[in-house]
């Protein structure tokens, strides 16, 4: 049918419609980095900067399940902060027991997920009350289980996974552990959210949870899924982020905040329906490129979150209007 | 003639010319003009997608025109913003209900121009201005009643109250009697003509022949965005509109049943009940239409919700297929093979920004398995993009937003999601509310070739000539229980005096 073929053609044209502010808006950053750092545009330099960019992704990607039903997940920068020093604390200098640790801190994020799904869709709590709640219990868990100062120390086959990087790999010539985690969690998700009946569901609940209910969607289940996707993602990204920067008690802060500011930019729609795993990606690859761009003019910290926040607005107020002009 | 003056009089209240809007890839409206005279109430109809809502929505301010002008008593206006449209005495009751649901009446009637003395709303004045209208429209619910409980028609009158509440000089109706029954229906008519002889100029639109002759002074027809003419009631009649919207005779409207082959019912009700029906028992058979009659309030929605158990049963037996059955939840009742096409397409049958496709498929989605591979074959082996050819919806394609679609197409589109599961029983809830006399056609052709297909198909409808030209069967409902069944060929009187209570010494068999 000729209706039907030339909706098709138009599709790209959609897809790019939908990431295309973030895509101009990294573009531009990419060039201002390239003029600030000269190597940058060596395999290296870009490396380096996936290396950066990729726990802010790996979250991200995982708020993207949350955000597209309908809700919010705050708790996963209190989630990286308890992966990190859980894990520092349970292996306890010992290397025999990174794997362990590993093991039992994505448990401990299952958990969390587990709960937040529950509470969301069996309580019906708001999941932004919900999470917040969250993000304040296993923030306080983390300060008390390290006794308030930074505790254990994180050995080399635990950091491997944010500090390693392989050489000599023919044509990018180096590959950072990071980056090969963040590609294949990536991969992962976007099976999920776009290769699966559940992704489908996710955006359905998003858009309309008594019109999925209705049709025999088991709503509740499609929510606690999103809440586990986003949990494991806040795990992952400790664990990068551990082998990154070492423990600390701040490692995750701002994480939540960021990881939404990120999905704004990368098209997905606030309270649920629209969104996707390359625009997301996209969008936290820009706020990395910024915070790069923010950081080699010399801004301090204080002033660097201060545009943040401002920036963190702004680009929800472009999503609300651009979301205006389509009706 | 004292020609200044007369024309001055005779200017209508308001008039559009030669109004052309486009959408992206749809010239919604192409050279349009339409006008209302104070004290007049003139009808617009046309098929689905005709571009009825985008007139009055140009001119109510919420879209801009690309050519053409609007008067306003003679004088040339642009209105760029609904407020500016108000601002003139133009209201609007748009066909999509925009209640605040957490909101109370009295809330949402006032919404955006609150009385206050100081900068203090004033609660009081709210409260007893919105009972008015309410006492008006012989409401039985109150100004404190939370929107959101209300039901459909409920806050259709509330929607008309908003509307009213200061003094319009243009109404403006977009299909107000949709969701209303036959007493309700008749309330609002009287209220249009009351305001009428006030002096209000009154644009009622409705897909319902019944309605517009019954109110209207002139009809104007819309078809694919242009103007097929105006004609003053009294020189036209139904099969001529019709014939204008259709382009051409529409026959066989109600399609012909055929005699079932006796068998087992597929469907057993007894004593069934809940909080809002009680005493339920009937039985449904394979390859009939039974239609579920009765006033807003009679327990018929609830009925269905029943069945589906969307609100189940919490007395009484049901059995499906010779088993005892009790489900819970949609979930459950869908895997029993009973299908639901909700009475409130919006809120309930669609997900307004996936796609055409997404919502078609979305009751296949629902019982996959939740990591599976996102088909588009239904069970039957059928695909779905084959299955939205046969029941005809009309899109630039399957994977356009379905909210961009008229509400005939959104309708099949929701029937579509339930013929590809193919259950055993499907119940429809007001199953044509909103759309043409083409489209409605068309879905009575597909209930009925359902039925033969061996289904069982239970419609629940406020639209009496629907209930009676397409059921084998009808079941009247009263204050939450079955006051009795009538055959096929039953007369209105027959359905109205039993949905109003009255009890006959010997029942027809
Ligand atoms: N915002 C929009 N964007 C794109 N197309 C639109 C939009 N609004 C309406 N259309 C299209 O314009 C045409 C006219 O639509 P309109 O809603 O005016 O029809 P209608 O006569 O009110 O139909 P119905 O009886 O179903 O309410 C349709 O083809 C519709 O798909
Ligand atoms: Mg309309």
């Amino acid at each position: 049918m000729t209706a039907i073929g030339s909706a098709a053609r138009f599709a790209p044209v959609r897809l790019l419609g939908r990431i295309h502010p973030s895509y101009a808006a990294l573009l531009v950053l990419l060039i201002a980095i390239a003029f600030l750092t000269p190597n940058f545009l060596s395999p290296l330099g870009v490396m380096a900067f996936l290396r950066r960019g990729a726990s802010l992704a790996i979250v991200s990607v995982g708020q993207l399940f949350v955000l597209s039903m309908g809700g919010f997940d705050l708790s996963v920068g209190s989630l990286i902060t308890l992966a990190v020093m859980g894990s520092a604390l349970m292996i306890n200098n010992d290397p025999a027991l990174t794997w362990h640790a590993i093991a039992l801190v994505y448990l401990m994020g299952i958990g969390s997920g587990l709960f937040l799904g529950l509470v969301v869709s069996y309580l019906k709590v708001p999941s932004i009350i919900a999470s917040l709640g969250a993000l304040l219990s296993i923030k306080g868990v983390a300060l008390a289980w390290s006794g308030g100062s930074p505790q254990g120390y994180l050995p080399d086959n635990f950091r491997q996974f944010g500090r390693v990087t392989y050489h000599d790999v023919p044509i990018i010539q180096v590959l950072p552990m990071s980056v090969v985690v963040l590609a294949v969690f990536v991969a992962i998700c976007a099976w999920l959210f776009h290769g699966t009946t559940f992704g489908r569901l996710a955006l359905i609940v998003g858009d309309n949870p008594r019109a999925a209910d209705l049709a025999g969607v088991r709503v509740r289940l499609v929510r606690i899924v999103g809440f586990l996707v986003s949990a494991v993602s806040a795990v992952t990204a400790g664990i990068l982020l551990g082998g990154f920067a070492g423990p600390a008690q701040d490692v995750g802060d701002g994480f939540e905040l960021q990881a939404i500011a990120a999905n704004v930019l990368g098209g997905t729609q606030l309270l649920g329906g629209r969104g996707s795993v390359a625009g997301v990606v996209a969008g936290s690859l820009t706020l990395t490129a910024l915070f790069t761009v923010l950081n080699l003019i010399g801004l301090p910290k204080p002033l660097r979150d201060a545009v943040q926040g401002g920036i963190l607005i702004a680009a929800v107020a472009y999503s609300v209007r651009r979301q205006g002009w389509e009706k | 003639m004292g020609a200044g003056l007369s024309m001055a009089e005779a200017a209508p209240r308001f008039e559009m010319r030669g109004i052309r809007r486009t959408f992206p890839g749809v010239v919604a409206l192409d050279d349009v003009s339409f006008s209302c005279a104070a004290g007049e109430v003139h009808a617009l109809c046309g098929e689905n997608g005709a571009g009825k809502s985008t007139l009055i929505k140009v001119l109510g301010g919420v879209h801009q025109p690309d050519a053409g002008t609007i008067l306003l008593d003679g004088k040339p206006v642009r209105l760029n913003h609904p407020l500016e449209a108000r601002r003139h005495g133009i209201s609007i009751i748009h066909q999509e209900l925009s209640l605040l649901p957490e909101r109370s009446v009295a809330d949402n009637i006032y919404v955006g121009r609150e009385p206050g003395r100081l900068g203090l709303l004033d609660r009081a004045a709210m409260r007893a201005g919105a009972e008015t209208w309410l006492r008006r429209f012989g409401c039985r619910f109150g100004a404190d009643a939370v929107a959101g409980s209300l039901s459909i028609a409920e806050q259709q009158v509330v929607e008309i109250a908003k509307a009213l509440v200061f003094n319009a000089r243009i109404l403006v109706m977009d299909e107000p009697t949709a969701a209303l029954d036959e007493t309700e229906t008749e309330r609002l008519l009287a209220l249009v003509r009351q305001l009428r002889a006030e002096g209000v100029a009154i644009v009622f639109i409705s897909h319902r022949m019944r309605h517009l002759f019954a109110v209207a002074d002139t009809i104007t027809v819309l078809k694919d965005g242009k103007l097929v003419g105006t004609r003053p009631r009294g020189a036209t009649s139904p099969e001529e509109i019709v014939r204008m919207m259709v382009g051409r005779e529409l026959k066989d409207y109600y399609p012909a049943r055929r005699a079932r082959a006796p068998g087992a019912p597929v469907l057993t009700v007894a004593g069934g009940g809940n909080e809002w029906i009680e005493g339920i028992g009937f039985e449904l058979y394979p390859g009939e239409i039974v239609a579920v009659a009765g006033l807003e309030g009679s327990g018929k929605a609830a009925l269905g919700r029943a069945i589906f158990g969307a609100a189940p049963f919490s007395r009484g037996q049901m059995v499906v297929g010779g088993q005892a059955v009790r489900p819970n939840t949609p979930l459950d009742a869908i895997r029993l093979g009973i299908g639901y096409v909700s009475d409130d397409r919006k809120a309930e049958g669609l997900a307004l920004r996936q796609s055409v496709l997404e919502n078609a498929l979305l009751a296949m989605r629902g019982i996959a398995a939740i990591f599976s591979r996102p088909g588009r074959t239904a069970p039957r082996g059928r695909g779905i993009d084959q299955l939205l050819r046969e029941v005809d919806v009309r899109a630039a394609g399957y994977d356009q937003q379905i909210r961009l679609l008229s509400g005939g197409n959104q309708q099949k589109t929701v029937l579509a999601r339930w013929l590809a599961l193919a259950p055993r029983i499907l119940v429809c809830a007001e199953p044509t509310r909103g759309i043409d006399v083409a489209a409605k056609a068309a879905i009575y052709r597909l209930l009925r070739a359902y039925a033969d297909s061996g289904k069982a198909v239970l419609t629940i409808t406020s639209d009496l000539p629907e209930a009676i030209g397409i059921a084998d069967r009808l079941l009247v409902m009263h204050e939450g229980r079955l006051a009795g069944e009538l055959p096929a060929g039953a007369t209105e009187e027959d359905v109205v005096a039993l949905a109003a209570g009255h009890q006959f010494e010997a029942a027809p068999a």
